[in-house]
């Protein structure tokens, strides 16, 4: 039973980007290794809708505090409604050897809320990790949804109708990320631009992130400027060392500006501009050309039906 | 930044110590203070009531040397050696290296012969040498050294003591970079709304071609159901839409 509760046991989650990429990899190679046999019969459309992929969440747990770094495939057994426990084994092991400080910390699947059959691989995990957590991915996409399609649930023990039972209880989750994962977030957070705009969108966005920069400098700065002159003022006693700290900061401006920099500045400068110029001219020639073959095309098949004089 | 941390437990031991002794028992503590390696930082030192006690009694001098590593250069003590006491080698070391500390305040480019003239040394390869081993791996300058155009490119340098006069120019700056910056980042706003208003005047001409081509073909169209005038007319209306092309 999928429970819409929040959990109250008090674990605090945090999720690594590099789980949900997996993950959603994961569906989509499954989905799209099934199109292809699919497109051919003229059977099942309710294939790709309701096809789910499963696998295991590996972290730390430290304390009050569950750390979800990796996660890798299982094999799902239809039948049976269970998951291939020797492969789970050996992948167990394998991981080990990699990465000594992981455990499993529960398992994860693709769909739209937890159902009664997931309770059953729950409780099968349930011998590895004591309190397995259960990631949950949904994969269509929702436009209007801001916030991430990923759920995190717990089990807890609830008396129902006077049977103590297993149920489903969401958790809140942060997502926490190591320095390479941030690069290649933000490296797939920018690639969209490039297909979606013209030259102006782009240029657009890539202000928009200078901009975003140096506000950021700008608001920090004026805390500085703020301390120092409430130090000046005396409303705050002098600090010294942070003193000298400011001071050695403000000594690195001007960043950069010696007769080199102004040199190779003016130059790139100016080759662009050269470049612009250039492919300009190429552009209006080629116009130009075409307007004139159009021209001719015009006027010779004027003179062919024979006649009129010249046009000019 | 990691020299603060470095000083901060050393400016500590130092404070506690001299707000404990008074008088000529301060001596040692100054001198003390002012050879050891890792210190760079003394108007903690000279804020202590003790020590700014020393001033005015024959004990003075000592105050003068506190601040005179406080503030001043190796040329400073040169032209006042007669009334301060004779420094230690490694008050010596250490004062040259506040003292290129100072220099690097001013330029960020320092050739070589001002500071050889500054530290009174010989040869490039000594200043070279002085400027590795006691500047750059104590930690206090990091820089690039050009010995082609025989200058010191500093990037990084260590703040020395404030003298009371510097914390308004600092505030000066800091009041110009901010000023740099809020203008910086309104015209960068106006050139992503110029980018924007080109990109839709762009769209709005080339929408506005199209129609245009659109009813050309249209009356084209028509007319080709007239074939006995259609030579003058397909000629007109391909005049047209090519004029309005050029367009």
């Amino acid at each position: 039973m999928a429970s819409s509760s929040t959990s109250s046991s008090g674990l605090t989650f945090k999720l690594h980007p590099l789980v949900i990429v997996n993950i959603s990899d994961h569906y989509t190679r499954v989905k799209s290794q099934m199109q292809q046999p699919s497109s051919n019969s003229n059977s099942d459309s309710n294939s790709n809708s309701s096809y789910s992929v499963y696998g295991c969440v590996i972290g730390v747990q430290r304390g009050r505090t569950v750390e979800i770094f990796n996660s890798f495939e299982l094999l799902y057994d239809e039948s049976t409604h269970s998951l291939d426990r020797t492969f789970l084994e050996k992948k167990q092991e394998l991981y080990k050897k990699v990465f000594p400080h992981f455990y499993i910390l529960g398992w994860y699947s693709t769909g739209t809320d937890a159902h009664e059959s997931d309770m059953l691989i729950h409780k099968a995990l349930m011998d590895i990790n004591e309190s397995p957590v259960y990631v949950l991915l949904n994969p269509s996409i929702n436009h209007a949804q801001k916030d991430l399609p990923v759920t995190i649930y717990e089990s807890e023990l609830h008396v129902i109708d006077g049977n103590p039972q297993l149920i489903f209880v969401r958790s809140s989750y942060t997502i926490e990320t190591v320095e390479a994962e941030r690069i290649s977030v933000d490296h797939v957070a920018h690639l969209k631009p490039s297909d979606g705009g013209s030259a102006a969108t782009q240029l657009a966005a890539h202000l928009t992130g200078i901009h975003s920069a140096i506000k950021m400098l700008n608001s920090r700065i004026r805390v500085l400027h703020h301390y120092l002159l409430a130090m000046q003022k005396g409303d705050i006693p002098c600090e010294n060392a942070l003193l000298r700290q400011v001071s050695s900061l403000l000594r690195r401006l001007p960043a950069i500006e010696s007769e080199k920099f102004q040199d190779d500045f003016l130059m790139e400068y100016n080759d662009t501009l050269l470049i612009t110029y250039l492919a300009m001219f190429t552009n209006c020639s080629s116009t130009m050309n075409e307007l004139v073959d159009k021209f001719n095309t015009a006027y010779d098949r004027h003179s062919r039906r024979g006649g009129r004089t010249a046009f000019m | 930044m990691d020299i603060e941390q470095k000083q901060a437990d050393l400016i500590e031991q130092f404070v506690k110590q001299a707000s404990s002794l008074h008088g000529s028992a301060l001596a040692p503590l100054v001198a003390d203070a002012t050879s050891h390696s890792s210190l760079f930082a003394f108007s903690e030192i000279l804020s202590v009531p003790s020590v700014l006690q020393l001033g005015g009694t024959e004990n003075s001098v000592y105050l003068d040397v506190l601040r005179l590593f406080a503030h001043g250069t190796w040329s400073d003590y040169k032209s006042n050696a007669g009334r301060l006491p004779q420094l230690v080698p490694e008050q010596v070391l250490k004062l040259k290296q506040l003292t290129v500390l100072t220099l690097a305040e001013t330029n960020k480019v320092l050739p070589y012969d001002q500071l050889m003239q500054e530290l009174d040394v010989m040869n490039v390869r000594e200043l070279e040498d002085f400027l590795i081993n006691e500047c750059m791996y104590a930690g206090i300058v990091r820089g690039k050294l050009d010995q082609l155009r025989r200058c010191f490119e500093v990037q990084f340098a260590a703040g020395r003591d404030l003298r009371p006069g510097q914390l308004g120019s600092m505030i000066q700056t800091l009041s110009n970079w901010l000023a740099t910056s809020d203008n910086l980042l309104i015209s960068i706003q106006e050139k992503i709304k110029w980018a924007d208003s080109m990109s839709e005047l762009d769209k709005k001409h080339r929408k506005e071609v199209e129609d245009r081509v659109e009813d050309v073909k249209k009356s084209i169209s028509l007319k080709k159901l007239q074939t006995v005038s259609r030579p003058t007319l397909t000629s007109e209306g391909m005049r047209r839409s090519t004029l309005n092309l050029v367009e």
